[in-house]
């Protein structure tokens, strides 16, 4: 695979599942792993082992029920967030949750596992890293940049959160993307007609609406909504509710143990799942030794269940079409994006709200990674004649006297787009002003989110009220907020101090930059093993073939031993995941392997 | 028209050049119209003011720079934050007369916050009617109410029109006039929202 330049991966990085995918001239396609073509989805599963191992995808999802304190799943809720805003989230994850330590005037989430502290970022590097490695091995060669998707309501925390990932994951993120602008990237590509199209994207954590004008190969994001705690954690959650209520009443128990709470979960899921296809479905789960709970779901009662929620979606669709001044009957394609689209329910609400069918030849799992590998190939340069025009999904605002909100940019606002501000001071000599940056609808700050505090420094002293700070507010084509401030009687560029609300500073992502890069080092991951493996296997070619030409050098004892040493190293190789103790079996077989070699090179001389 | 400081050629609109596609900053003072490289006047071709924001969108927009130096792509990206807002201003008939408004030296809405007559006591008495309307559940009324204050708001419009399209040779009297009538739509269009 030859790739001139730097090669830009996409990466759909999932509350379930990650996924990453490379376009050419050709379009685009998913990069699979080890497990052949079909193996192209990386469970966003972590599990912390206690000597400092980290298992990454399905090996990590297939045995979180026996390890539910060390396995991390759905990380991606915890990003960018504070861990009292998370308090009631975190009370339904077998996984510890706990505010961040050490940092002073922050609320940052972090996971207990594995005997140790891990922020969200850092978790989500686990994975941005598992799939890095399978792009390396697809192209033979290092990959340093990708472009990587996030929901389209994702605020600035969270996006520089996803960022930080993909620099700890020794990524440069060169853009963050929406999932449904990529999903409409993907699947409008070869579409030059004018048209509006909707994207309803319902995946395992988070739902997103984006109403799209697509005309010549200029993508125009109209309108978006949505909301980044809806998905298909919340459908699997009522039948959670639904069957350990059951199981409290029937046998008494007390269930709420991590085990069986991750054991209930598999198995909503698995319900979910199975009523797409089936009208009704039996359960059953051992309950300690003496009970077992067994019941019928039927698709009607499901249905009922998570009503709700799909009411949320429609009504956040609404809302788009409204922010967009189109109506329903305008929408040319609806586009289903994420897993739990699957569900009929979803298809026949989604269809009676626009009036049509909704499109469903691409995969709603693969789509959203093929998208961003398309925006990876536009930055790229290899694809020229697409261009992705974005909006900023929430209003954008600082505090005001009294605790209420001045609004510089509106939602749905075309990014990058930018708002100046002047702010002066309230005492003589004040070098130095504070601001509350929030984003939210909301008319109070209290209300809305706060991004952080910036401190504006330099400000010249002068009486107060005197000087005119200009305050700059960017966001950029990635949905990020940056500030720049000049105080415009002097001239002097002031300073700006960021003291992010609930995320990490520069200094803490180098650190844990460093970090993952040793930890990388010590830990044999499933990278290593694979060298390990083909090292391996490369020496026993090489010793064989020395054992065949020269092994009449030796006691057929020796010789008999040696061989079997050989057969036993090329066991262990594919039967052990501990590349360390293979690499220790693989240099002890060499050392036996010396005199014989030497032998061989004396007899060489001889002759 | 200027020329391109890059190869010469000359120039549609003062960010960017079409032969060689070089961006640059606009020169200082350049106003929302002229950024678009339109006139400043009200009556403008809006489906032609759509194409030519995409076309230089499509030159100055930060992923058409994306290998270019750092500097490159934050110019590329203020540039276009500087286009969409423009474009926000100039396509939309009430932001465009506002802007003409202010660009002739106001009142701007900071200025005059006022509204023409008894516009108050009327937005008052439709507000009355709605809650009362809705209360008996009265669809009919709901629908009368707002096809008056969309009658109102395109009437309101049309002046808006005809005073911003003159804006050039306009007294200040009726520059004021054109200020109460900006300041008045807003209320209309709140009721649009109320209404729906």
């Amino acid at each position: 695979m030859k790739q001139d330049g730097d090669i830009i991966i996409g990466i759909d990085l999932g509350t379930t599942n990650s996924l990453v995918a490379f376009a050419d001239a050709a379009g685009p396609r998913l990069i699979a792993g080890g497990g052949g073509d079909d193996d192209v989805i990386v469970p966003s599963f972590v599990r912390f082992e206690a000597d400092g191992r980290t298992i990454v995808g399905e090996a990590a999802r297939d045995h979180a029920v026996e390890h539910p304190l060390e396995t991390v799943y759905s990380i991606k809720r915890l990003m960018g967030r504070g861990s009292a805003e998370l308090a009631e989230e975190a009370r339904r994850l077998p996984y510890r949750v706990e505010k961040l330590s050490g940092v002073e005037g922050r609320d940052v989430a972090a996971v207990v596992a594995g005997g140790r502290t891990w922020t969200p970022p850092q978790v989500s590097a686990l994975i941005l890293g598992e799939l890095k490695r399978r792009a390396e091995a697809y192209f033979g060669r290092e990959v340093r940049k990708a472009v990587i998707t996030v929901p389209a309501q994702f605020d600035d925390a969270q996006r520089q959160a996803t960022r930080d990932a993909g620099l700890i994951a020794g990524l440069e993120v060169v853009r963050i993307v929406n999932e449904p602008t990529a999903a409409a990237l993907a699947y409008g590509l070869d579409r030059a007609s004018s048209k509006m199209i909707a994207v309803y994207d319902f995946g395992g954590g988070t739902f997103d609406i984006s109403l799209l004008r697509v005309e010549g190969g200029v993508f125009e994001v109209l309108a978006v909504d949505g909301d980044t705690h809806l998905g298909g954690d919340d459908l699997d959650r009522t039948l959670i509710e639904l069957f350990s209520g059951e199981i409290r009443e029937q046998s008494g128990h007390d269930i709420d143990s991590p085990a069986i709470r991750q054991q209930l979960r598999s198995l909503a899921e698995a319900v979910k799942v199975r009523l797409s296809d089936e009208d009704r479905t039996s359960v059953e789960i051992a309950v300690g030794a003496s009970f077992t709970y067994r019941r019928q779901v039927t698709k009607t009662e499901l249905e009922a269940l998570i009503a709700p929620f799909v009411d949320r979606t429609l009504e956040a669709c609404r809302r788009a079409l409204k922010a967009a001044k189109r109506s329903a009957a305008e929408v040319a394609e609806v586009v289903l994006v994420g897993g739990s689209t699957r569900i009929p329910l979803v298809r026949r609400a989604v269809g009676e709200l626009f009036g049509r069918r909704p499109y469903t030849a691409l995969n709603p799992e693969h789509v959203v990674a093929l998208g961003a590998a398309v925006q990876a190939s536009i930055l790229s340069g290899s694809r020229q004649d697409l261009l992705l025009l974005d909006v900023t999904p929430l209003s954008l605002g600082i505090e005001t006297l009294g605790g209420a909100v001045g609004k510089l940019i509106g939602a749905n606002t075309r990014v990058p787009c930018k708002a100046v501000e002047t702010f002066t001071t309230f005492q003589d000599g004040q070098t130095a002003v504070k601001i509350n940056v929030l984003q939210g609808e909301r008319e109070l700050a209290a209300d809305c989110r706060s991004l952080g505090v910036f401190e504006l420094r330099g400000v010249p002293p002068m009486p107060a009220g005197m000087p005119k700070v200009e305050v700059m507010f960017l966001i950029d084509a990635n949905g990020i907020l940056n500030v720049s401030a000049r105080e415009s009687r002097s001239g002097v560029e002031a300073s700006i101090q960021i003291v992010p609300s609930h995320g990490l500073t520069r200094e803490e992502v180098r650190r844990m930059q460093r970090e993952a890069v040793e930890h990388a080092r010590e830990d044999m991951s499933a990278h290593h093993l694979i060298d390990v493996r083909a090292t391996v296997e490369f020496d026993l070619n090489k010793a064989e073939r020395m054992i065949r030409e020269h092994g009449a050098l030796l006691a057929p004892a020796d010789r008999a031993s040696l061989s079997e040493a050989a057969a036993a190293l090329r066991a262990l190789a594919r039967e052990s995941c501990d590349a360390r103790f293979i690499n220790e079996r693989r240099e002890a077989f060499n050392r036996r392997l010396i005199p014989l070699a030497e032998s061989a090179l004396t007899e060489a001389l001889k002759t | 028209m200027s020329q391109c400081v890059e190869c010469g050629a000359v120039l549609s609109a003062p960010i960017c050049c079409d032969n060689c596609g070089a961006i640059f900053d606009p020169p200082p003072g350049t106003d929302h119209f002229s950024l678009l490289g339109f006139p400043r006047v009200y009556a403008l071709d809006e489906d032609r003011l759509a194409q030519d924001f995409r076309r230089l969108t499509a030159k100055v927009h930060p992923d058409r720079h994306a290998r270019r130096s750092e500097d490159v792509r934050e110019l590329a990206t203020r540039l276009t934050a500087d286009l969409n807002r423009a474009y926000a201003v100039v396509s939309d008939g009430a932001r465009r007369a506002d802007y003409l408004l202010e660009l002739a030296g106001g009142p701007t809405a900071s200025e005059e916050r006022g509204v023409p007559g008894d516009l108050l006591a009327e937005v008052m008495e439709v507000r009355e009617a709605l809650e009362q309307a809705r209360g008996v559940g009265d669809r009919r009324t709901i629908e009368r109410l707002r096809q008056v204050n969309e009658s109102k708001r395109r009437q309101t419009l049309d002046e808006i029109a005809a005073l911003a399209s003159a804006i050039e040779t306009a007294s200040v009297r009726q520059r004021q006039r054109l200020r109460l009538l900006l300041n008045a739509l807003r209320y209309f269009e709140n009721l649009t929202t109320e209404l729906a």
